[in-house]
C-alpha cells in the first residue's frame, strides 16, 4: 500500500493570495517531497512589449506586471533604456528615484508581514498594519498622484517634483509609521503566536541559501550578504544611509525580524533624501533610439529584478527579457519546504512573499 | 493582560479606520491624476499628443463637421477614451500648448456601462483611423 497522500495546495487556495500551486507529497503530517507550478496567469507582457508598444511607452506598460513593485519595474526597465541612450540624469531626479523606491519597499514589506500574521491566525493585527500602511500610501499618492500605478518615472528623469507641503507630510507620517513600526517589532519578538511558533519553522540554511540561489529578504534572513543595492553604483544608495540587515536564523521569524529592519532602514533614507534633496531639475531630455544590449538589476522589495534589453536603432525593441524575485526564489521555496509538517505550509509561504503576477507574466 | 483589556475596551469607543463612502465622500488630493481635459480652441492639431500616448487613448479622426479652428486643416476631430488612459499625463508633456489645449484634472471617470457603448464606438473610431 501507499504510504503517502498527494496534497495540492494551490492554484486557488484559501492561504494564498496568487495563482502558484505546490504539490505537497506527505507521510502523516511531514512534506517528503514538493513539485511546484508557476504560470496560470501569463500575460504575454514581455511579447508585447517588442510588437505591441515603442520603446519610450514600454515604462508604463512593464510598469503593470506587478502592483506593488511597479516602480523598481519601471526603473529598470528605464535605466536600462538610459544605459543605451548614454546619458545622465541629474542627482535630484536619482534621489527622488530612490525615495519612491524605498517607500515601495515600507509598504510592500508591511503588506508581507501583514499576511504572516493572517495566515498564523492573528487577524488583529494583519488589520493593523494594513490600516497603517495607509501613512505610506498617502504619501504615494501625494508624490505621483495615484496610489498604484506611480507612473512616476520616464526616460530622462521623473514626472513629478516635490513641493515643501509634501516634504512636510513625508515626514510626518514617516515619523508616525517608525513609531508603529516600532511597535510591531515587540509583537513581533515577544508575541507567541508571531514569535515562538515561528522560530525554527521553514529554516534554510546560510549553504543552502548560496546554493539554491536565493535572493532578497529570504537570503538575508539566512545570512547571505546579498543585496543588489549595494552593488550597484546606477543610484547613489550608500551615500543616503543604506545599510545591510541580516539575520542568521534564516526561519520565519528571521525573515520577518529583517524585513522590520529593512522598513527601518528605508524610512531613515527616505528621511535622509527629504532632508538633503539636491537642487536641480528633474528631467534631462535623451535623444536617440536604443541601440545594442544592456542588463540591469535592482533591488526590487523581494530581490533582485533584472532587466535584459535588446534594442537595434528602431523604435521597436528586438527583446526584452524580465527576470522576477519570486521566480529566481522557486527552487528554494520547495527546498525549504521538505521536511516540514504540512500545517505550517500556509505560514512558511506567505513568510516567502510570493509574487506570482510578477513571476508568471 | 491588563493593558490589553484596557485597549480592547477603549477600542469599543474609537472611530472606525474606514470612512462611510459614498455618503462621506473620500477626499481627493488636488494633484491626484485623473482625465485628461482639451480645450479646443488653443489646440494647434499638431497630433503630438496622439504619438504620445501609450495605450492610444487620444485619437484624431476625420469628421464631416470639423471645428471653426484655421489650424484644423484636415478637418480632424479630438476623441478621447478616459476608459483606456492610464492617467500618464505623457500627452500634456507633449503638447506644446500645456493647460490651454490639453491638461490633467483630478476628476474620476464614471463608471462604465453596457448602454455606453464603450468599446464599440471606440472600435469603430480606431478602424477609421486604420483605414485612413
Ligand atoms: S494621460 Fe497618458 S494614457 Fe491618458 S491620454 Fe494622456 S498619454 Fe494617453
Ligand atoms: S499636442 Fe496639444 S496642440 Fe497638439 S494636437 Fe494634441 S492637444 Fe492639440
Amino acid at each position: 500500500m501507499k504510504k503517502t497522500i498527494n496534497i495540492p495546495l494551490g492554484s486557488q487556495h484559501i492561504s494564498l493570495l496568487e495563482p502558484v500551486r505546490f504539490k505537497f507529497e506527505c507521510e502523516n503530517e511531514k512534506i517528503i517531497s514538493v513539485d511546484s507550478d508557476v504560470g496560470f496567469v501569463h500575460r504575454g507582457i514581455e511579447r508585447a512589449c517588442t510588437t505591441k508598444f515603442k520603446f519610450d511607452a514600454i515604462g508604463y506598460v512593464v510598469a503593470r506586471v506587478c502592483g506593488l513593485c511597479a516602480i523598481t519595474h519601471s526603473l529598470s526597465y528605464t535605466a536600462a533604456v538610459e544605459k543605451l541612450l548614454g546619458g545622465e540624469i541629474t542627482k535630484k531626479a536619482k534621489y527622488l528615484r530612490i525615495l519612491l523606491l524605498e517607500l515601495d519597499r515600507i509598504h510592500s514589506h508591511m503588506l508581507c508581514l501583514s499576511h504572516t500574521c493572517e495566515n498564523a491566525g492573528f487577524e488583529a493585527m494583519f488589520m493593523r498594519i494594513m490600516g497603517d500602511r495607509e501613512l505610506v500610501m498617502e504619501i504615494q499618492e501625494l508624490l505621483t498622484g495615484n496610489r498604484v500605478q506611480f507612473d512616476y518615472i520616464n526616460i530622462g528623469g521623473v514626472n513629478r517634483d516635490i513641493n515643501s507641503e509634501v516634504a512636510k507630510k513625508i515626514i510626518e507620517n514617516l515619523y508616525e509609521v517608525k513609531q508603529r513600526v516600532l511597535g510591531y517589532m515587540d509583537e513581533f519578538t515577544n508575541n507567541w503566536s508571531l514569535s515562538l511558533k515561528f522560530k525554527g519553522i521553514g529554516a534554510l540554511s546560510l549553504d543552502d541559501a548560496y546554493s539554491f540561489n536565493a535572493i532578497g529578504p529570504l537570503a538575508r534572513a539566512s545570512g547571505l550578504n546579498i543585496d543588489v543595492r549595494n552593488e550597484i553604483d546606477y543610484l547613489p544608495f550608500n551615500e543616503i544611509g543604506f545599510k545591510m540587515q541580516t539575520q542568521f536564523e534564516g526561519d520565519i521569524n528571521a525573515r520577518n525580524i529583517v524585513r522590520l529592519n529593512e522598513i527601518f532602514n528605508s524610512i531613515l533614507m527616505c528621511e535622509n533624501i527629504v532632508n538633503g534633496l539636491p537642487e536641480g531639475e528633474i528631467f534631462t531630455k535623451l535623444k536617440g533610439k536604443p541601440n545594442g544590449e544592456a542588463i540591469v538589476r535592482f533591488e526590487a522589495p523581494r530581490g533582485e529584478l533584472m532587466y535584459y534589453v535588446k534594442g537595434n536603432g528602431s523604435a521597436m525593441l528586438e527583446r526584452v527579457r524580465i527576470k522576477t524575485p519570486t521566480f529566481a526564489c522557486i527552487p528554494a521555496f520547495t527546498h525549504i519546504f521538505v521536511g516540514e509538517n504540512y500545517a505550517d505550509a500556509p505560514a512558511i509561504l506567505a513568510s516567502f512573499d510570493p509574487c506570482l503576477s510578477c513571476t508568471a507574466k | 493582560m491588563l493593558t490589553s483589556l484596557i485597549k480592547a475596551f477603549t477600542n469599543l469607543f474609537k472611530k472606525p479606520q474606514t470612512i462611510d463612502y459614498p455618503v462621506t465622500p473620500i477626499i481627493k488630493d488636488r494633484e491626484y491624476r485623473g482625465l485628461i481635459e482639451y480645450g479646443e480652441e488653443s489646440c494647434i492639431y499638431c497630433l503630438k499628443c496622439e504619438k504620445a500616448c501609450p495605450p492610444g487613448a487620444i485619437l484624431f479622426v476625420k469628421t464631416e463637421t470639423p471645428s471653426e479652428n484655421e489650424k484644423n486643416k484636415k478637418g480632424l476631430q479630438y476623441h478621447y477614451n478616459p476608459y483606456l488612459c492610464i492617467y500618464c499625463s505623457e500627452c500634456v508633456r507633449a503638447c506644446p500648448k500645456p493647460d490651454e489645449a490639453l491638461w490633467q484634472s483630478n476628476k474620476k471617470p464614471l463608471p462604465a456601462t453596457k448602454e455606453g457603448k464603450v468599446n464599440e464606438s471606440w472600435f469603430e473610431l480606431e478602424k477609421l483611423k486604420k483605414t485612413e
